[in-house]
Parts: C-alpha cells; sequence; structure tokens
C-alpha cells in the first residue's frame, strides 16, 4: 500500500457534530477520549475545525434548521473524508420517527460510510466503529 | 450602536445551551457589548408527538429529551402523571427514584467540573474527574444495565429493585467519590490558575438575577436561595437532611463552589437512602391502556442544571391532550446575556460554559468590530487559544 | 407557606379583581393552585401579584388549544409556591399583552408561544421567530389542533413520506 495510506490511516484526525441531538451520544464520544478508552492509541485527535479533520462523526436526528449547516461542514472537509454516524437516531431517527420537524438520518444529507448503532453505543462501540472503517479503507 | 448585523456562518455546536446555538456578538476592541442568542437547532417537536402516544410510549421520549439530565425528566413527567391521575406510589419506590436522582447529579456535576476545567486550559484536571466520573458511571451500569438512559421510573413506581447484599460496596463507591470530590474542592478554592480564570469574571449581582428570572446553581451562585428540593419538597425532601448550598460570590468561582458542595450534599443523600430504605413493592399496575381521569397537573423538579416543570392536561382517555416541558437551561439564557456584556472576548467560553449546558464542544461566531469596521469569523478552538494566551500576558 | 396562607394568597386576588375578572379557583394540594384570569385584567394581576405578595419569578408560559378557544397558562412562583393562572384568548382575535416590562424573564417564552401557536404578544419589544426554521411557511403554526404531521410535510415538502405512507 502507498505511504499515504498508511499515514492517513494510522492518524485519523475526528471531528464531531452534533446535529440536534440529545447529548447521549455526544458525551460518549468525549468519553472516548478519557484515559480509561483513549482513543489516541489509534493516533486519532479531536479537533475544533473541519478543515484539519479526516473523519467526521455525526450524531443526531436532524432537524430542518441545521440540515445546510451540516451539508457545509461536509464540504469544508478536504478529500479523503469518512463520516461515521453514531446512535440510532443518526441512523433512522430514533425515537423520532414521525416528528414534524426531523429528516430521519444522516444519510438523508450526506453520505455515511459507516454506522454505530445504540442509544446511546458504549464508548467501545464507537471506538470499533472507528476502527473498522479505518481497516476497511487499507490499515 | 448601527444596526448592520450580519449572518453568522454556523458551524459545528458552541460552547454554550444543550441545543447547538449561535450567537451574535458585537464588540469594541477586546470588549463586548452586545449579544443576541439564536436558538431553536435542536427543536424537534417532542410535545406535538407527545400528543398521539400512550403514556407508557411517552416515556420513552421523555428520557431523550436530554441525555444528561434523562432521570430529571422521568422523574417529573411520572410526577406529572401520578398528580393528574391520583396515582399513589409505594415507599420503596419514592427511595429508590431520589437515590437515582442523586447519583444523576454527581455524575452530571463532575462532567461539568472537567469540561469546565478544559475551557480555561486546565487539561490535567479534566482528565482526573473524568476517570473519577467512570466510578459512578460503573456503579449505575451494575443497577440499571446502561451507563445513559437508565429508565428507572415508570408510571407507578420504578422498574427495577435495589439488592441488599450489594450495599456495603456501594457504601464503599461512595466513599471513594466524597473523598476525590474534597480534593477537588480543595484544588478549586486554592490553585492559582484557576483562581485567576474564575475571580470576579462574568458577575451578576443578586437584583438582577432575581430580575431575569434564573435558576438552579447559576442563580445559587449569585445568592439567590432557589433550591426546588428545599423550598417546595416533593418526594422525600421534606425527611432527609442535608444543607442548602448558596454562596455570594456571582462569579465564576460561585459556580464552581456551588456544584461541588452540591456534589458532596449528594453523596451524603446517597449513603442516608441505602440505610433506611424500607422493603416492599416497588410497582403498581399500569399498562399501555389504563386511561387517567380528567384533569392537570404542575410538577417541578431540580435537575441539575435547575428547576423543571412538567405540566399536563388530560381529557380521560391514555394519550395526554397537551404536555409541556421547559427545561432549565431556556430559562438561563436572559443572565447569561447579561453575564457577557462589558467583559472581554477571552472570557466568552467559560462564562458560557459556566451555566452549565448541556455540552460544550467547537462553534463558529462572526465578530464585529465596530471601531475598526471589520469582522471576522472564528471557531470555539481558536477562541479558546485566544483565551489562554491574553491571560498568559 | 401553609395551606391557608396559600388560600388567603388566592383569595386576595379574587377580592381585589372582582369575581368575575378571576374565577375557577382551585387548591389541589399544598404548594400549588390555579385560577383563571380575564385578558383584559392580566397585566394588572400580574402587577398586583408581584407587588403585593412577591410573585417576582416566571417559570414558563404554556400555550394549549382547547377546542373553542386557546388558552394561555402562565405559571409564577413565589418562594415555593406555584401559582397557575389561566387566560383564555378567543380563536378569531389571537392575541395577548405582553408582560415583559412587568418580568423580564418573559421575553423568550411569548416569543415561543408566538412561533409554534400563534399567539401575538402585544408591547412585546423583539417578536421574532424563536425555534422554527427561517423559511418556514407563515400560516402553520404546529401545536394547533388541525396540522398533523403528514399535513405540515406535506406543505413544507411538498410531499408525504414516512414510515405510514406508501
Amino acid at each position: 500500500m502507498s505511504i499515504l495510506t498508511w499515514a492517513r490511516t494510522r492518524s485519523p484526525w475526528l471531528i464531531h457534530f452534533n446535529a440536534g441531538a440529545c447529548n447521549a451520544c455526544d458525551i460518549e464520544v468525549v468519553a472516548a477520549l478519557t484515559p480509561r478508552f483513549d482513543v489516541e492509541r489509534f493516533g486519532g485527535l479531536i479537533k475544533g475545525t473541519p478543515r484539519h479533520a479526516d473523519v467526521m462523526v455525526v450524531s443526531g436526528s436532524v432537524p430542518r434548521k441545521i440540515k445546510d449547516r451540516l451539508k457545509r461542514i461536509y464540504d469544508q472537509m478536504p478529500e479523503p473524508k469518512f463520516v461515521v454516524a453514531v446512535g440510532n437516531c443518526a441512523i433512522s431517527g430514533g425515537v423520532f420517527q414521525d416528528c414534524y420537524n426531523v429528516m430521519e438520518g444522516v444519510d438523508k444529507v450526506i453520505p455515511v460510510n459507516a454506522f454505530v448503532p445504540g442509544c446511546p453505543p458504549k464508548p467501545e462501540a464507537i471506538l470499533d466503529g472507528v476502527v473498522k472503517l479505518l481497516v476497511s479503507a487499507g490499515y | 450602536m448601527s444596526d448592520r448585523q450580519f449572518v453568522i456562518p454556523i458551524g459545528p455546536q458552541h460552547p454554550a445551551l444543550k441545543e447547538p446555538t449561535s450567537f451574535y456578538f458585537t464588540v469594541d476592541g477586546e470588549t463586548v457589548v452586545d449579544v443576541e442568542p439564536r436558538i431553536g437547532y435542536n427543536h424537534r417537536g417532542i410535545e406535538k408527538a407527545m400528543e398521539s402516544r400512550n403514556y407508557i410510549q411517552n416515556l420513552y421520549i421523555t428520557e431523550r429529551v436530554c441525555g444528561i439530565c434523562s432521570n430529571a425528566h422521568q422523574t417529573a413527567y411520572t410526577g406529572a402523571v401520578e398528580e393528574a391521575g391520583g396515582i399513589q406510589i409505594p415507599e420503596r419506590a419514592k427511595y429508590i427514584r431520589v437515590f437515582f436522582h442523586e447519583l444523576e447529579r454527581i455524575h452530571s456535576h463532575l462532567l461539568w467540573l472537567g469540561v469546565a476545567a478544559h475551557e480555561i486550559g486546565f487539561d490535567t484536571m479534566f482528565y482526573y474527574v473524568w476517570r473519577d466520573r467512570e466510578l459512578v458511571m460503573d456503579l449505575l451500569e451494575e443497577i440499571s444495565g446502561n451507563r445513559v438512559n437508565y429508565a428507572i421510573p415508570t408510571v407507578g413506581g420504578v422498574r427495577r429493585d435495589l439488592q441488599k447484599d450489594k450495599f456495603p460496596k456501594w457504601h464503599k463507591i461512595l466513599d471513594a467519590l466524597a473523598e476525590r470530590t474534597n480534593y477537588y474542592i480543595k484544588v478549586a478554592s486554592t490553585e492559582q490558575t484557576i483562581l485567576d480564570r474564575a475571580i470576579g469574571v462574568g458577575y451578576l449581582s443578586k437584583e438582577d438575577m432575581i430580575r431575569l428570572s434564573g435558576v438552579g446553581p447559576n442563580a445559587r451562585s449569585s445568592g439567590v436561595p432557589c433550591d426546588t428540593r428545599k423550598t417546595a419538597p416533593y418526594l422525600l425532601y421534606d425527611e432527609i437532611p442535608f444543607e442548602h448550598i448558596h454562596v455570594d460570590n456571582g462569579d465564576v468561582l460561585g459556580q464552581v463552589l456551588v456544584r461541588v458542595l452540591e456534589t458532596l450534599e449528594s453523596v451524603k443523600i446517597c449513603k442516608w437512602v441505602l440505610d433506611h430504605i424500607p422493603d416492599g413493592e416497588i410497582t403498581t399496575k399500569f399498562n399501555p391502556l389504563s386511561k387517567i381521569q380528567e384533569g392537570e397537573a404542575a410538577y417541578i423538579v431540580e435537575a441539575q442544571r435547575g428547576e423543571l416543570i412538567h405540566y399536563t392536561i388530560s381529557d380521560g382517555r391514555n394519550m395526554p391532550y397537551r404536555h409541556k416541558i421547559r427545561a432549565p437551561t431556556l430559562a438561563n439564557i436572559p443572565s447569561v446575556v447579561e453575564r457577557l456584556k462589558g467583559g472581554y472576548i477571552a472570557d466568552i467560553p467559560i462564562v458560557l460554559a459556566g451555566i452549565d449546558p448541556c455540552f460544550s464542544c467547537t462553534d463558529r461566531m462572526a465578530f464585529y468590530d465596530e471601531g475598526k469596521d471589520k469582522s471576522w469569523a472564528w471557531d470555539g478552538e481558536q477562541l479558546r487559544r485566544h483565551g489562554l494566551e491574553w491571560y498568559k500576558k | 407557606m401553609s395551606i391557608e396562607e396559600q388560600i388567603n394568597v388566592v383569595k386576595d386576588l379574587v377580592n381585589e379583581f372582582g369575581e368575575d375578572s378571576v374565577y375557577d379557583t382551585k387548591n389541589p394540594r399544598l404548594y400549588k393552585a390555579f385560577a383563571t384570569v380575564k385578558r383584559e385584567k392580566l397585566r394588572d394581576a400580574v402587577k398586583y401579584l408581584k407587588e403585593s405578595h412577591g410573585f417576582v419569578h416566571i417559570i414558563t408560559i404554556t400555550g394549549v388549544d382547547m377546542k373553542d378557544r386557546y388558552e394561555l397558562v402562565y405559571h409564577l412562583r413565589s418562594g415555593g409556591f406555584n401559582l397557575n393562572l389561566k387566560v383564555p384568548v378567543p380563536k378569531d382575535d389571537p392575541k395577548v399583552p405582553s408582560i415583559t416590562d412587568i418580568l423580564n424573564g418573559a421575553i423568550l417564552y411569548e416569543r415561543e408561544v408566538n412561533d409554534l401557536l400563534g399567539v401575538f404578544p402585544e408591547g412585546h419589544p423583539d417578536p421574532k421567530r424563536l425555534v422554527l426554521d427561517y423559511d418556514w411557511p407563515e400560516e402553520i403554526h404546529p401545536l394547533r389542533k388541525e396540522w398533523d404531521v403528514q399535513t405540515i410535510r406535506e406543505k413544507v415538502d411538498g410531499k408525504k413520506w414516512g414510515k405510514d405512507v406508501e
């Protein structure tokens, strides 16, 4: 495999975006940074801006007001980029199906590479999802 | 002040409220002159959805209004429905509900302490506090099966019981938590790096706080005695001995002190519950087809961030006619706007995080400098770094 | 506060404004009371409660669509005592006087009721949209009973969609 792929898959920089979630998935994503679960052993760092990031971690059923912002953040990431949808709400709307303001699922707005189900998924499951994504990209 | 406000690129979420939010700041040099909040990015249409689901299905929706205060929402929802329907719950169920209410308060205040330390730039304390928070998460997972969204209260009682033979182990965990919390009280009140960033920052007086109807630890840090557990006790709080914590500082240091001292009180309440819990049943019969008589009820609880109200109107069916939820962070927005005015840009992250919005990450804010008539956009990470460098000088 | 003091506060309110403006009072239990107030006397009642009995804190404002009228419920608090004032509003004249200058904390709640139910607060300093999208159609107020989920989706997205629709 080329040296670029080797370098990219061993240092995935993450950005986390809350697209209208209840915050349960978000605290599990932040808990994945803490010493017990530790995403840094895979080379991952949480960055504050999409222009430095390779992988976007999205949670939340998407309300209408935030749909355009999600698309804009996705467009600001440089290629190659990947998206991980965390939680039941990001996959299909979760408990909020049939609510008038909800577009059910992130894949109605941007293309998604990996889904991590759960409400909320445990931090180990989120790390598992990110690692499986890296393996499929050529780790 | 000119009224040339322009579009803020709203990016990832903000060091602000429960929902991803945007703020319009009007600045003059380094000082903030005016703030306008814009909310609604997290509006999912829950109140309308609750009108077409029965009372047991609504339990699952109320749990997911907010992931950090999910148990507080369920306690208030079941309290309102039981009051409207005249349902009495068994004594043992009240003790179990109080136990989880206080455990969730401990986990939420420790979460806030770590995030506030991260906003100041004290990352070591962030990692220490979240490691200690894992003690509480393990305890919750052992009893209920999930770290978040425990689903313990139900209409008529609680779902799961506490096993008596595990009580000595839980007492040891609670004692370890109390010892770590005492260590953090010592750090918060004597460590010079924290005191420099926290004393005098974002000051709001007691009269202004009352005028703007602030709630929760945000109001208690300015000296307003407004804890619902003491002023209008619900469940068992008129029998349990604990202190009413409020301080007079009015700034960010007051917020830190109120929350850490409340964590100690919650540990004491949990230990009291484990020592005094009676035997008995844990639930009365209630199934998805049960009807609630006509009536209405308003139920107020003290959630981690302040007072939370659930108001329900029933018309005799097994679905509510109208259910209204008002979460405490919405009541704290006017007071945080006042706190920000007159301060430096470098203090924005810690003042916004000080009211404990549900989760804080990053966002884009646009700045419009009146004096030099130029505008630029920053995100939360750049804002944090600007704050750290400003204070190094 | 004991339950006698609570009953006295509500009786004072009724005596001050008369039986035809403040009626239908209930005291279900300690710390809770309900009363219905006519729309024209709302501002005077709130001012009287704030100055004479210490009701300086407003918890929230609820908007309800009853079948023949709208009803706004103002939840006020003084210490531990929670008093709820209901104000009936006719459906063909959905307006209510604003109380933002008496109780500053009500500024966001009145905007929310205007957004979701369509009852306009007269005299509010800044009655913009609060929660709904910027290009949401003006005439759809989701909490009204005539709008259900599929009708809203048809109006906003152009078609019905979801798990019940084929």
